[in-house]
């Protein structure tokens, strides 16, 4: 596209200059004078440009195509990506409803997933600018939103991040939703990492011959659904990352407090928000397969509202596990594993929703071209210790990214 | 029902010939395309039944494209990174695998008429972020230093930044140009001008020799001097693929290491790694 907008800028440029070249040509044409007749011969031949003439339109044209380089580098550093998701859901919770909780609506239906539109500015290498909104029909919600500095004194090239990110934890926060082969994220993710993303800063880097990287970050700890943070307080997390051939290994720490409004204290009061976890990404020597899991347990804070006499941090852990293989450049089959207990220390009153939920899932993938692939998954749920409700997920979704 | 087979069987034949006549597509580095070129023509004549495209667009390009599946060899003049492995990894569960098929010494070019003879590598650092701006600065006459570089998605900018930028920037006056032999032609034409880029492209420019420091002897690329280690700035050119080659990929790539296809790297320029 920049190469296209580049010729037509050059080749409108090569089309101006002569017709301006010509315009004084036009001043030629008022009548002579009479004595200007008596000079002039009946049949001129046109005067053949000096060598300073040229030079002076080589200089024009140089002088013109110059500032429109300057225009198109300019545009060279603005990076322009997205993706957009179409699908249709097939959810057995879904009821007809006209109005009623989202939990109760009906889910079957056709819907832009993610919009996402990613625009990256970098004049230079130490510096960038992102921002990446995600248009839907439910509306526009921003996703990214930072700057960066990376230092170019050391080869680990440490990184400055300032803004709205991801959650620098675990595997599947990070990978992006474009890549991923199913189509949400693993139950403890969505439930202990709600928008993947939150406001703060964030050091990283990638060093020892690129085999370890490390992230951490300051944080609100309120994720991005508020705009403002409760509680005075910030909370810490981060990831050491090694990679050892077809072997990568990650641990992560999250470090924090949630303020809570608990009846009847209306101030609220704070709770230990912690979460520890393990990742790997394993490249089998089965060709094309590919193994990847994270463990994640810790502390999760009560809900808004939680009688202030029995609310706690309860104990949580969860973990997924991918098999992923390949068969040639368009085909993929995928087996999805996770569970997740929101009450893995037994504090909690035994009812249906602190039950512990494993999920078996599969998707085929059919990657069309570079830019499009079509998905078709089916999830089952399994609620362990009740009847199992009915609320096994079937997606087909069409992607197109860019 | 014999119409039903007849159809089936035209239908498996044509399908079983389109699979077998499937093109392997080499894409990537522009300082390779014209290698790959005579390659794939002299192993396409030999092996009538292969077809080898080869397209350019730069290393970083081509091993986009290997990563999203839209080509079956991405050629390159620099090592895959890391971050282009994790997508590998990510996306096909390989590592991906990589074949040095030549070897490059990337050369330095003035004009012809430059007095200048050699530079060393920090020279040529502080010349190409901006440091030194007139040639009377590094032994030439009283004129400022026009510079010539590459597009930023190619193996070869990122080549030279790493290894003689040390990872610095480019200065922002560097003009740059797509393809090595549009550095070149544009310092063939400009007095001032210096570029820098595979040896087999500099024809009517003038190379200049390059030493590591101060106290060593400066070098030209040559086939001794780039594999003996002496001169400074030589990498290795690669092919990398998915997964082992197999097929007429394979059959390509163990051609091109032969003293037959190595000859024909040596004929364009470069030199073997065989």
């Amino acid at each position: 596209m920049k190469r296209v907008v580049a010729i037509t800028c050059v080749t409108l440029t090569l089309i101006a200059l002569p017709l301006f070249a010509d315009e004084p040509a036009k001043t030629d044409q008022t009548p002579p004078t009479a004595t200007e007749e008596q000079q002039t011969p009946v049949e001129q031949t046109p005067a053949e440009p000096t060598t300073e003439e040229v030079a002076g339109k080589v200089d024009s044209l140089t002088e013109a195509f110059t500032e429109m380089k300057n225009v198109v580098d300019g545009l060279n550093r603005m990076k322009l990506s997205g993706y957009i998701q179409a699908q249709y859901v097939n959810d057995e919770t879904s009821v007809n409803s006209l109005s009623g909780p989202t939990a109760t609506r009906n889910k079957d239906q056709f819907s832009i997933r993610r919009g996402r539109v990613k625009f990256t500015y970098q004049f230079a290498p130490t510096s960038r600018f992102v921002i990446q909104p995600d248009i839907t029909t439910s509306g526009v919600v921003l996703k990214d939103g930072y700057v960066e500095f990376t230092e170019p004194w050391t080869p680990w090239h440490h990184t400055l991040t300032a803004g709205q990110f991801n959650w620098p934890f675990g595997f599947e926060i990070g990978y992006s939703s474009s890549d991923r082969e199913m189509p949400e994220r693993s139950r403890v993710i969505r439930t202990l990492f709600p928008g993947e993303r939150d406001r703060g800063i964030q050091f990283s880097g990638l060093g020892m011959a690129d085999r370890f990287n490390y992230k951490v970050g300051v944080v609100n700890g309120t994720g991005t659904a508020q705009s403002f943070d409760f509680n005075k307080r910030k909370d810490i997390v981060g990831r050491v990352g090694g990679s050892f051939g077809p072997l990568d290994l990650g641990v992560s720490l999250y470090r924090g407090a949630e303020l809570v409004s608990v009846a009847p204290a209306a101030a609220g009061r704070e709770f230990d928000k912690e979460r520890e976890g393990i990742d790997f990404q394993y490249v089998t020597p089965v060709p094309g397969l590919g193994v990847r899991g994270e463990f994640i347990r810790g502390k999760q804070p009560p809900a808004t509202g939680a009688a202030a006499a029995s609310a706690l941090s309860a104990d949580v852990e969860g973990y997924y596990f991918y098999l992923i293989q390949n068969l040639g450049t368009q085909h993929q089959f995928v087996v999805r594993y996770d569970s997740y207990d929101p009450d893995s220390g037994n504090d909690l009153p035994n009812v249906i929703g602190n039950a512990k939920v494993g999920t078996l899932g599969g998707s085929y993938i059919f990657h069309w071209d570079a830019n499009s692939k079509v998905m078709v998954a089916y999830e089952k749920s399994k609620t362990s210790g009740f009847t199992d409700p009915d609320d096994n997920i079937f997606t087909l979704r069409y992607q197109y990214k860019f | 029902m014999k119409k039903t087979l007849t159809a089936l069987l035209v239908s498996a034949s044509v399908a079983v010939s389109a699979f077998a006549a499937k093109p392997v597509t080499v894409k990537g580095s522009d300082t390779m395309v014209i290698m790959n070129a005579k390659l794939a023509e002299a192993f396409m004549n030999r092996n009538p039944g292969a077809q080898i495209q080869v397209t350019g667009g730069g290393s970083g390009v081509g091993l986009a494209a290997l990563i999203n599946g839209t080509t079956d060899i991405a050629a390159s003049s620099r090592p895959i990174k890391t971050s282009e492995i994790d997508k590998l990894k990510a996306r096909f569960a390989t590592r991906g695998v990589g074949i040095p098929i030549a070897r490059d010494g990337l050369a330095v070019y003035v004009n012809s008429v430059n007095p200048v003879q050699e530079l060393s590598l920090q020279q040529l650092m502080d010349i190409y972020t901006g440091r030194l701006t007139n040639w009377k600065q590094v032994g030439g006459k009283d004129a400022p230093i026009i510079l010539y570089s590459r597009e930023n998605s190619s193996g070869t900018y990122t080549y030279f930044k790493d290894n003689v930028l040390k990872g610095k920037d480019y200065s922002p006056r560097a003009q740059t140009l797509q393809g090595t032999a549009a550095v070149v032609n544009a310092v063939s034409k400009d007095p001032n001008g210096i570029g820098y880029g595979g040896a087999a492209y500099a024809k009517g420019v003038k190379f200049v020799k390059v030493k590591k420091d101060d106290k060593s002897q400066a070098y030209t690329p040559s086939l001794e001097t780039v594999r003996s280690g002496e001169y400074p700035i030589s990498r290795y050119l690669f092919l990398y693929l998915r997964a082992n080659p197999s097929g007429d990929a394979k059959k390509f790539i163990d051609w091109s290491l032969t003293p037959e296809g190595q000859d024909i790297v040596t004929k364009v320029g470069y030199f073997p790694v065989k």
